[in-house]
């Protein structure tokens, strides 16, 4: 076991990272290692990151180098909201400190730079013109390299970056790798190097600081609705409307809560906007959590589109068509995408399979081949799985005389079919041959297990056999369709399931 | 004072619309209100539709069906099904293919799958609301108490207020006080003969009473036959079990009904 990280403390007392634990246990008796969980980290950092987009919008954590990563921000065009780059990073830094964490930071023009000061020559702020002179004395490990590249470098005796200036890369990339040279143009800003951002980048958003953190879900919704107003004002101005909206609460103990909603068609209408969120609030107000308070809310639009102004008056007349897609948004917000949602025709024979039940507000575009034939005896309601049932018939191949459904005996005075549904050979998951086990479920199955496998629409199992569909009405009027899993002849006795009802 | 001239106001661009963007739009709506036949009733009213036992979903769901069609138009497009979600696998959820077999048009019916009674209800208010919205129909097999006479007030007088009619479609023999206009008790009936078949199931037939509420005059009784053709409604006589002659044409629902109602907006 080796030492992945130690405090200020460790280091003074001798230890170093990648030091042998029983090593470090010898020379401090008395120290305290924990073992380390990657997994745990990475989160609680990934959220940290999250938090700081109070800062800047484009927060990424660089993974390669520590355990957990580095933060890094893009603080481009956003200092001066802070009084200066100087007052920027102790905001920043000092925000963690007074948490008792051991932070250091460092701005500079270039990722590989600001890396570089941050673990070597902590709180600069470099300007473009300052980068080699301020790099010149740092320790080779400064330039993000691997432990082949610092050993090989040190047996050279380069040990400072500014060794490295103005050598012969050629020669440098052959001894030491591509990626030394690569580091190297990075630091100095000659490289282009990418952050990717952790949050989608918003370029339209309105935020709100609080003197002091709130944090009741009401006053949330209030500013929210507020935000919208903003935020509609300026998309107005622009031209534009937004489908997503995304809420951001900053907690004041360093976590991020998001809520996002999005509409069915671009808008900027704030009321609409903030009813949205109530609704998604009030669908989540057990885990709403505000902690401490939150201290600035952020409200930002994104998968924006050109939207008309519209003329409001007094002889407006009604657009059915939009207040339709407003409730369907509603809806969706409070209920979740999948709990609204209409029929979409898939073009096959299979019952179960012909109709796909699809989230409104995400409409893909019909298929004209699917639309059924509305000619067919097809029943108004469909069991989502089929139920077995028992059957007697007067002949072996004739239409069912009466069945036994939930415990409970039927006789048919009518009955038409059977209509032949065979399975598709032409689907490529088709097996030729021996027909296909059935996805269907077994003969004992009591109401308590249907609950337990819920399926999400209607059910979508293996390739089926041909089934032989009859309509059967009982002496009461009640009209079924049930089909037999198979023909005569080839099981001993085929299953038969009971699938719909009709009118 | 300032209500009248709101009312005012609404009359003004109800018949704005009616000038300048759908002129035939009026006669198309008589048209369709002569089309449903013995139950010409308005829009705006909370029905309940009760049926004695779980097992004759199909009948109830059809029959609310059948109300509700006459109610969409052009003005009034969605139609709204309201369903707690573990109940859909006991009562079966409302099959695309069958619609359109039925005479409704599948895309015009949007499915809400809730899963507490609370939602159940949020949802059918705020479908109520929404004027684009023909009727909303709302399935609940296990009735429980939250849906009680104020609730049913509620959504009586929101649904007065929009012009959207609720299908509440309920199960079982009790009844408790509730504040619905209407309200239906559906059971299916052995249907009619069909040409040429014997053995086959003929048309849906219902037997309907009407426990509560009142017809638009001219129509008697609470007790009907009904068969469900092309054309909507046709009142079956009780003591023969044979359509009324004066229905005209034999019935046949699965010949795309739908096409008649909507041919003049098309046109238009």
């Amino acid at each position: 076991m080796r030492l992945v990280a130690v405090d200020a403390l460790a280091a003074r007392a001798g230890l170093t990272v990648d030091q042998n634990l029983s090593d470090a246990r010898a020379l401090v008796p008395n120290l305290e290692a924990r073992e380390i969980d990657p997994g745990f980290l990475a989160h609680g950092f990934a959220e940290f990151a999250d938090w700081h987009s109070y800062a800047s919008p484009i927060v990424a954590v660089l993974a390669e180098q520590a355990p957990w990563g580095d933060l890094c921000l893009d603080i481009t065009g956003v200092a001066h909201l802070f009084g200066g780059e100087e007052q920027l990073l102790a905001t920043v830094t000092g925000r963690l400190a007074a948490l008792g964490l051991t932070v250091t930071g460092a701005i500079a023009p270039s990722i590989g730079a600001a890396w570089a000061l941050a673990h070597f020559d902590q709180g600069r702020v470099l300007a473009d013109d300052e980068v080699d002179a301020a790099l010149g004395p740092l320790p080779v490990a400064a330039l993000r390299l691997s432990e082949a590249q610092l050993a090989g470098l040190s047996q050279m005796g380069l040990k400072r970056v500014g060794q490295l200036y103005g050598r012969d890369r050629k020669a440098l990339a052959a001894r030491f790798g591509a990626s030394l040279v690569t580091r190297l143009d990075q630091a100095l800003g000659q490289a282009e190097e990418r952050l990717v951002p952790r949050l989608p980048v918003a370029e339209r958003f309105a935020e709100r600081r609080f003197a002091e953190p709130i944090g009741l879900i009401d006053d949330v919704l209030m500013t929210a609705q507020d935000l919208a107003i903003q935020l509609a004002l300026r998309l107005e101005a622009e031209g534009l409307g937004a489908q997503s909206f995304h809420l951001f609460l900053y907690r004041v103990d360093h976590k991020v809560m998001r809520l996002a909603v999005n509409a069915a068609r671009a808008t900027r209408d704030a009321g609409h906007i903030a009813r949205l969120f109530a609704n998604r609030a009030e669908r989540l107000v057990a885990e709403y959590d505000p902690g401490f308070g939150i201290d600035m809310i952020r409200l930002a639009a994104t998968s924006t589109s050109p939207l008309d102004s519209v003329q409001l008056g007094a002889f407006e007349t009604a657009d059915g068509a939009r207040d339709l897609d407003r409730l369907y948004d509603r809806m969706t917000s409070r209920l979740g995408p999948l709990a609204v949602v209409r029929s979409k025709f898939v073009n096959t024979h299979i019952p179960e399979r012909a109709v796909k039940l699809e989230p409104v507000v995400a409409r893909t575009p019909d298929d004209p081949a699917a639309a059924p034939d509305g000619r067919l005896p097809r029943p108004l309601r469909l069991l989502p799985s089929p139920e077995p049932i028992g059957v007697t018939a007067e002949v072996p191949d004739g239409p069912p005389a009466g069945m036994v459904w939930r415990r409970v005996r039927y006789r048919f005075v009518k009955a038409s079919g059977p209509e032949r549904i065979g399975a598709e050979w032409w689907q490529p998951d088709h097996e030729f041959g021996a027909p296909a086990p059935s996805q269907l479920p077994e003969l004992p199955l009591s109401n308590r297990d249907a609950e337990a496998a819920l399926p999400a629409g209607f059910a979508e199992g293996a390739p089926v056999p041909s089934r032989d569909y009859y309509v059967a009405e009982d002496d009461g009027g009640r009209r079924f369709w049930l089909f037999r899993d198979g023909p005569y002849g080839e099981a001993a006795s085929p299953r038969w399931y009971l699938h719909g009802f009709f009118a | 004072m300032p209500g009248c001239r709101h009312e005012a106001v609404e009359s003004l661009r109800a018949q704005i619309a009616r000038i300048e963007q759908r002129p035939a739009l009026s006669e198309a709506a008589s048209r369709q209100r002569r089309l449903s036949g013995p139950f010409a009733l308005p829009g705006g009213l909370l029905h309940e539709v009760f049926t004695d036992e779980r097992r004759n979903g199909g009948a109830a769901l059809g029959f609310a069906l059948a109300q509700a069609r006459v109610l969409a138009g052009p003005e009034r497009p969605a139609l709204l099904f309201v369903q707690l979600r573990r109940e859909a696998q006991d009562m079966g959820l409302p099959y695309g293919v069958g619609l359109k077999s039925f005479g409704i048009d599948p895309d015009a019916l949007v499915l809400t799958r809730v899963e507490s009674i609370v939602e159940f209800l949020w949802a059918i208010e705020e479908a109520v609301s929404c004027r684009a919205v023909a009727a909303v129909l709302a399935d609940i097999a296990n009735a429980p108490g939250a849906l009680d006479f104020t609730a049913s007030r509620r959504l009586s007088l929101r649904a007065q207020a929009a012009g959207t009619s609720v299908f509440l479609t309920r199960y079982g023999k009790g009844r408790e006080a509730s504040a619905a206009r209407l309200r239906w008790r559906v059971a299916p009936a052995l249907s009619g003969a069909v040409a040429f078949d014997a053995r086959a199931p003929g048309a849906p037939r219902w037997r309907v009473v009407l426990e509560k509420g009142r017809l638009p005059a001219g129509r008697a009784g609470t007790e009907f036959f009904l068969d469900w053709t092309e054309n909507g409604f046709v009142v079956v006589d009780s003591s023969t079990h044979e359509a009324s002659p004066e229905a005209g044409r034999a019935p046949s629902p699965r010949a795309v009904p739908a096409a008649l109602g909507d041919r003049l907006p098309q046109a238009g």
